[in-house]
């Protein structure tokens, strides 16, 4: 008799059917995958990030490749929330796996107002809260940084997402990632997602200047994946294992293997980045792999492995 | 007819040749199989595939002028154009003309026939085809050259009574990506110096800065003297580019100037070459509404109106 592995996870309280979500700003608004891969068999889609205005983003050179990772500074390119519901939320109907949709701004007004709008769309399970924007009215400040600006702006965008599942997405360039994990759950956030890039920069010897237009971009791929498996078990240990919020983590995940290290460090879900941009069917086939490894060492339930670390 | 938007996929491919092309270039040859035969055998010249280069090995001899970055892990697909797709009954065979700049094209060269590579095409939108055009000036800085040496083979299948001229220029002669260049046949006027161009019936005209082979100066200024001695019909004339982004605007200046319809081809970094990373933006005008926004090099091109990008 075949073997059968349930990949089902709970995730704030939705049944996902496996652990695997695409990152947000590596996988479109919703269709682009499409031409690679069957977008239904995944766990869980996150979209790029989306802005109460449309935004043309940041000049080029936006990206860089370092050693095993590279920077990125798209500066949230993206076509503004209207026009994102006309065009891109239509689409999300033909897909049988939950979208949530990031969302980013630069005042908690500007946040709210977005959220307002997506709570009115019945295709959209869930927003992820993209906290690693500066905030214009408190001086540039990232939101992500300040334990009192995480609090505030969560349960503000909770208030305006009527009933829709709140994933806050923490920024690890920061002291005590724990302090800002444990002022998004107070505030409300349903689910934790982790880690964003690390703010990062490549100087050209030459020229003597940053490669980036941007001059800072962000760090993603293998270089960052350690430390995102050792801040997914603290966050895990010492504030969402207690607190009983999901983790959906990831960070240079490019294979099974690594996405079983982010689970037995504490993860229920998983997201998968710029391992898309190399092998856009990352995804589906780390989906395969994750239910090899269960049947290699009798893993009824994916769920029993979530912090299952020694 | 070709189709503008093939099915594009991901797909093994074999090497059939790999082999130096003067200093410092390359010619690689990668057997398609059957599924990659059916999409890239209809695939435009100034289109692309992205190839996973990660997995190769580095050369036993690497130059001083690599030795420090030569042991860069590499992890992003590196993106190239093709310099012909021969079609023989089902075999497809893709020819990719590359230049060791980097840690991964200096793994490329370690490639030998048999081995096998990853790649994603055919990719973005090549150069459009105008039947009614008597003239078409192809210009081609360094390595640049590759999707207009496709788009010659085109040009000679789709239009031939299609006149086809080639400017081909670079810093100095060792950069010139052709094997045999006629030294003894360079001539001020159009002639069949490059073998490569020759077998589409295409006559070229060599530029170099510093003189080494040909007109001494950057190919834009040879492109501008011959327009202004020839005159060619406007109306009937178009100029393709493909080469380094100065060289590209100022060819787009001289279109504007000699107003003849212009194509480029623009090169930018890009993680994915598939629309999901957003990296290779390019300004761009919209003629009508004269608003400026960007598009994307790897959907929206890499083959550009001249007219529309913002240089």
């Amino acid at each position: 008799m075949e073997q059968k592995v349930d990949l089902t996870v709970d995730f704030a309280g939705l049944r996902l059917k496996n652990p695997v979500f695409t990152a947000s700003g590596t996988c479109g608004y919703a269709d682009e995958l499409g031409d690679f891969m069957d977008v239904s068999q995944l766990g869980g889609f996150i979209t790029k990030s989306i802005t109460l205005q449309k935004r043309d983003g940041n000049p080029v050179p936006r990206v860089v490749e370092t050693d095993s990772g590279m920077l990125n500074a798209i500066g949230l390119a993206n076509i503004g929330v209207d026009r994102f519901i006309v065009e891109k939320v239509p689409l999300i109907k033909q897909f049988d796996t939950p979208f949530f949709v990031n969302v980013a701004g630069s005042t908690i007004e500007e946040y709210t107002s977005v959220a307002a709008k997506l709570a009115a769309c019945s295709e959209i399970a869930g927003l992820e809260l993209n906290i690693s924007c500066p905030n214009v009215k408190k001086g540039g400040i990232t939101f992500g940084t300040d334990p009192k600006l995480v609090s505030e702006i969560t349960s503000a965008v909770k208030n305006s997402a009527g009933d829709k599942l709140l994933i806050v997405k923490l920024t690890p360039s920061i002291t005590d990632i724990s302090e800002i994990a444990s002022a998004a759950i107070d505030a409300g956030a349903d689910a934790l997602s982790m880690i964003n890039t690390f703010t990062a920069m490549v100087i050209d010897i030459e020229t003597r200047r940053p490669v980036l237009a941007n001059r800072t971009g962000g760090l993603s791929g293998p270089a960052i994946k350690p430390i995102a498996v050792y801040l997914t078990n603290k966050v895990y240990r010492e504030i969402a294992k207690p607190a009983n919020v999901p983790i959906l983590a990831g960070g240079g995940i490019r294979n099974a293997a690594d996405a079983i290290e982010f689970i037995i460090a504490g993860a229920t879900a998983v997201s998968i980045g710029t391992a898309s941009f190399i092998y856009p069917d990352s995804a589906i086939k780390i989906i395969d792999g994750i239910r090899k490894y269960c049947l290699r060492h009798n893993i009824g339930r994916i769920s029993e492995l979530t912090g299952c670390l020694k | 007819m070709a189709k503008s938007e093939p099915q594009r996929a991901v797909f093994t491919a074999l090497v059939s040749d790999n082999k130096a092309v003067g200093k410092d270039f390359f010619s690689l040859q990668l057997q398609l199989n059957a599924g990659a035969a059916k999409v890239f055998r209809n695939a435009l010249p100034g289109q692309f595939a992205q190839l996973d280069l990660s997995r190769l090995a580095l050369p036993a001899e690497i130059s001083d002028e690599l030795a420090q970055q030569a042991g860069r892990q590499i992890l992003l697909r590196r993106p190239f154009s093709f310099t012909n797709i021969e079609c023989a009954g089902s075999k497809v065979i893709l020819e990719i003309l590359y230049c060791v700049l980097g840690p991964a094209t200096l793994r490329m060269k370690t490639l030998k026939p048999a081995d096998e590579i990853n790649l994603i095409g055919p990719l973005g939108n090549g150069f459009k085809i105008f039947k009614d055009k008597k003239l078409a000036i192809l210009v081609a800085g360094g390595t640049g050259s590759p999707p207009l040496q496709h788009l010659a083979k085109e040009l000679k299948n789709q239009c031939p009574k299609m006149e086809t001229i080639v400017f081909a220029g670079a810093k100095t002669l060792s950069q010139l990506p052709y094997r045999d260049i006629k030294l003894e046949k360079i001539s001020k006027e159009p002639s069949y110096v490059l073998s490569k161009f020759e077998k589409h019936n295409a006559k070229a005209l060599i530029s170099t800065d510093d003189g080494s082979a040909g007109f001494k100066g950057f190919v834009t200024a040879m492109l501008t003297k011959w327009l202004k001695d020839k005159k060619p019909d406007s109306n009937k004339t178009i100029i393709y580019a493909c080469g380094p982004e100065a060289m590209m605007s100022q060819v787009a200046a001289i279109s504007s100037q000699f107003n003849i319809p212009c194509q480029v081809s623009l090169e930018r970094m890009m993680a994915c070459g598939t629309g999901l990373c957003q990296s290779c933006a390019v300004k761009c005008i919209d003629k009508q509404t004269k608003e400026t926004g960007y598009k994307l090099c790897c959907k929206d091109g890499p083959v550009f109106w001249a007219d529309e990008v913002v240089w």
